[in-house]
């Protein structure tokens, strides 16, 4: 390990209403791999965007090569010798590997574009990186795993120092990973220095030197990574105390009939034969890191996406669901992450949105009964205590929270029996998070159930009845809530095949 | 509910975007010019002040005076037909899409019914079902292929308008039609245009059209058809996870615009009796242009009928000042783009603002 190359300090960065960074502190070395570690929103990602100029630092100061830098653009950084390989790739299909390696920045013989010079000199970056690829091949014809080469060739082209890999292998197989690895070996023989993002811990153990854990947007401490155990890492992500109390035994009643078993279950590769029961007045959580499924597993539950088999009952009778109309006759609604995208139409009116669902009840012949569509969205935004002017309002004038609290309406004014919440307070303040809880607590406690799907650790322990933890598509496990802790979740929830 | 305006009429934002001020606010807050709609306001005042315009540059030039009820009556002669078109458009565009086959599709229906007036002897009633029937199915096939099979309707239409071309000029085999007029046989379907009795002419087109309108403005505001396609046209992806089935009702828009195409077919032979094969493209844009200017936006969920009933006016009175000014009709189609480029600028700054 030689000596710094990267220092970050005291980085502190406030979104309104959030407090992103709360002076972070991160040291890279030249020729070390350093993994950076922490839960979903524990802020690695908004550091990362920090240090490449998309985000401006409140306060702290970054050192690079001994002198001290603040990058404005993303370009400016990566000229300067930092690069971030993104875990979505950033490539034109329809060009040719080299035009990629080269775009913004052609090889020009006059005004024509050199493409016979981007091809040498793109073949030379492939061969110090020892992996072959054609550089006049087609983009797009290339699997994931050899894009991904293309994008670290492309960062080798900038002459990066430092290269940061952002969940490099999410989307790789295994042996592309072992090539992966040959490959930031390699980088860090010739002195480069590493940040390597990644929830794998089987994967942190074999490629990298030191970790450095994030919690709450806050630094947790560095770690040796020979001199360290899993469970090191798993307490120093999650040593967070909860303050809100968790829930310390399940509210439902022994006796309470299952409302909805989902057998077998498989849709692609981010649902692999999930199966689980949700019962009466239960708020049934399912917990997970990025990318573990859930929000797929629910949307073809749903109807929203198409599921290739497994079996639906609803109160023990089996049923089908082809598309949401479906799922929606059958009682179950759904509130999606992505509330603007899928929750609500956001230039229409709160009281158009209300009745989205369940319009045949608003008619009289071929009209639509505007009176008692106000009375009956006035009804909600009373009882849900939704902040808007009129029902007129257009919801696009709401906050995140109000707008949640429509959605519910929705579902509610068409008398749903199962809600599936998908992370039913991402980006609402903290006041109306509270409300949102007590709100789902009265629904259940009337006897509606709930599937609750949430990246939050406190949230999970606070709401539910029972925790099912998906890794990757799969479900590993299952915890009634006075056995679930943080640790035993995370265990699960980092379970790779 | 409509278009670019509503926007400015009641966000706060809109103070130090229009020109006027707090003044202009005021009587935009006004109930009643909020209840007609600011935006169709101006738009009548346009209509107006185009029509007074007209007059002045006709007596300037010395032309034969544009103050002449004859005028009037030969400008709605092309409101009918293009209204109907326009009409059936705004649907279409409320959900997000485009039309353009309906010039056409509204050609082709009146070669075809025509066509079996003239050369087959099939009874006038018949052919003008006829008519009503091949705009529908043209809508149909549109609605089909955007609705359920997920095609883009701007290539689809495109191809649906090349058809409908081609199949209205095989059925003739290449000849024009000329539908009967009002004194010969079978030619009462005239008196749907205007009545001629003793000097007196009675505008039944007009009062046709205002009957139509009226009935579209209720579907669209006040029917779950009309709900679900604005809806759509603003957060389809959203309306189907509500449990709605978008596919139904999107189509449902197309087969509206290819039926009104169909009763425009009816329309426009009325006036003018003769329709050649291979044309009618250009009523696509005429028809476009009118609900953009009323406050349909192209990016979908807003819609007006009254704005495009406006519209369609202002379209009509522009050809015609055109020509009794003595220009030729390319001067309308350079008019009718810059009128089309403002509305979709507005449009476009509204939406932003908004977002």
């Amino acid at each position: 390990m030689g000596e710094v190359i990267l220092t970050m300090k005291g980085i502190d960065k406030s979104f309104p209403g959030v407090h992103a960074l709360d002076h972070v502190d991160l040291e890279v070395r030249k020729g070390e791999v350093l993994a950076l570690m922490g839960e979903n929103g524990a802020g690695k990602s908004t550091l990362m965007k920090v240090l490449t100029g998309i985000y401006k630092k409140d306060s702290g100061s970054i050192t690079f090569e001994g002198k001290e830098v603040e990058f404005d653009s993303p370009r400016a950084a990566q000229e300067a010798g930092i690069v971030i390989v993104h875990q979505e790739l950033n490539m034109l299909n329809h060009l040719t590997v080299a035009q990629n390696i080269f775009i913004g920045r052609e090889i020009m013989k006059g005004k024509i574009i050199d493409d016979a010079r981007m091809n040498q000199e793109s073949k030379k970056l492939f061969d110090r990186l020892n992996i072959s690829i054609d550089p006049t091949e087609m983009m797009g014809n290339l699997t994931v795993g050899k894009q991904q080469m293309c994008e670290i060739a492309k960062a080798i082209s900038h002459d990066a120092k430092v290269i940061v890999f952002d969940e490099p292998s999410a989307a790789l197989t295994e042996a592309e990973i072992e090539e992966l690895f040959k490959i930031i070996r390699d980088l860090r023989d010739k002195g480069l220095g590493i940040v390597y993002i990644s929830h794998r811990m089987d994967e942190i153990k074999v490629i990298t030197d030191r970790v450095t854990v994030m919690r709450d947007g806050t630094y947790v401490g560095t770690l040796i990574t020979k001199e360290c155990t899993k469970d090191d890492i798993i307490n120093m992500m999650v040593g967070r105390v909860i303050y809100e109390d968790p829930k310390t035994e399940s509210k439902v009643p022994e006796d309470a009939p299952v409302v909805l078993k989902v057998e077998h279950l498989n849709a692609g590769k981010m649902v692999q034969d999930v199966s689980f029961e949700l019962r009466k007045g239960e708020i049934l959580g399912f917990s997970g890191l990025m990318g573990a499924g859930r929000t797929e597993t629910a949307r073809a539950l749903f109807g929203a996406d198409a599921k290739e088999s497994g079996d639906i009952y609803i109160n023990g009778r089996k049923i089908e669901i082809k598309s949401p109309e479906d799922a929606v006759k059958n009682g179950i609604g759904y509130l999606s992450e992505d509330r603007k995208r899928y929750g609500i139409v956001v230039g229409k009116t709160v009281a158009e949105n209300t009745t989205m669902a369940s319009m045949k009840d608003f008619m009289k012949g071929i009209f639509i009964n505007k009176k008692k569509e106000d009375e009956v969205a006035w009804e909600y935004v009373r009882s849900l205590k939704t902040k808007t002017p009129t029902v007129d309002t257009e919801v696009v004038n709401l906050s995140g929270g109000n707008q949640q609290k429509v959605v519910i309406a929705k579902w509610l004014t068409r008398n749903c029996d199962i809600l599936i919440f998908d992370e039913p307070t991402r980006g609402i303040d903290v006041g109306a998070k509270s409300e949102i809880y007590t709100l789902m607590n009265e629904l259940v406690a009337q006897g509606k159930s709930i599937i609750m799907i949430s990246s939050e650790m406190t949230e999970i322990l606070r709401m539910s009845d029972r925790i099912v933890v998906m890794c990757e598509g799969r479900k590993t496990g299952e915890l009634d809530i006075s056995e679930a802790t943080q640790e035993n979740i995370m265990h699960m929830a980092t379970q790779r095949k | 509910m409509s278009g670019l305006w509503p926007y400015v009429q009641n966000d706060k934002i809109s103070n130090h975007v229009l020109l006027g001020g707090r003044k202009l606010e005021k009587i935009k807050q006004n109930p009643i010019v909020k209840k007609i709609g600011f935006n169709r306001i101006i738009l009548a005042g346009v209509l107006v002040l185009m029509y007074i315009l007209f007059g002045v540059m006709c007596s300037v030039m010395g032309r034969a005076s544009f103050f002449n009820i004859s005028r009037i009556y030969s400008a709605l002669n092309y409101t009918y037909f293009l209204g109907f078109l326009a009409l059936g458009v705004t649907f279409v565009i409320a959900t997000g899409g485009i039309d353009f086959s309906i010039g056409p599709v509204m050609f082709c229906s009146a070669l075809i019914s025509g066509y079996a007036l003239t050369k087959m002897e099939v009874p006038l009633g018949v052919c003008l079902l006829v008519s009503i029937l091949v705009g529908t199915l043209f809508g149909l096939l549109n609605g089909y292929l955007v609705a359920y099979w997920d095609m883009p309707s701007f290539i689809t239409s495109m191809a649906s308008m090349m058809l409908a071309k081609g199949i209205g000029s095989v059925f003739t085999k290449t000849q024009s039609v000329s539908w009967p007029q009002a004194t010969e046989a079978n030619g009462w379907y005239r008196s749907l245009v205007k009545i001629t009795s003793g000097g007196s002419i009675i505008p039944t087109g007009l009062i046709i059209f205002i009957i139509a309108s009226i009935i579209c403005a209720i579907v669209l505001n006040k029917t779950k058809a009309g709900r679900y396609i604005l809806c759509l046209g603003s957060n389809k992806e959203a309306v189907r996870l509500s449990g709605v089935d978008v596919r139904k009702w999107e189509a449902l828009a197309y087969v509206l615009c290819g039926m009104l195409a169909g009763i425009a077919a009816i329309f426009f032979v009325g006036a003018y009796s003769t329709v050649q094969p291979g044309l009618g493209d250009t009523y696509n844009n005429e028809a476009i242009a009118s609900c953009v200017m009323g406050g349909t936006s192209m990016a979908g969920g807003v819609a007006s009928i009254g704005g495009t009933f406006i519209g369609v006016l202002i379209i009509s009175l522009l050809q015609e000042g055109i020509l009794a000014m003595g220009f030729q009709k390319d001067f309308q189609y350079v008019i009718t783009g810059i009128i089309v480029l403002v509305a979709v600028y507005i449009d476009n700054r509204s939406r932003k603002r908004k977002n």
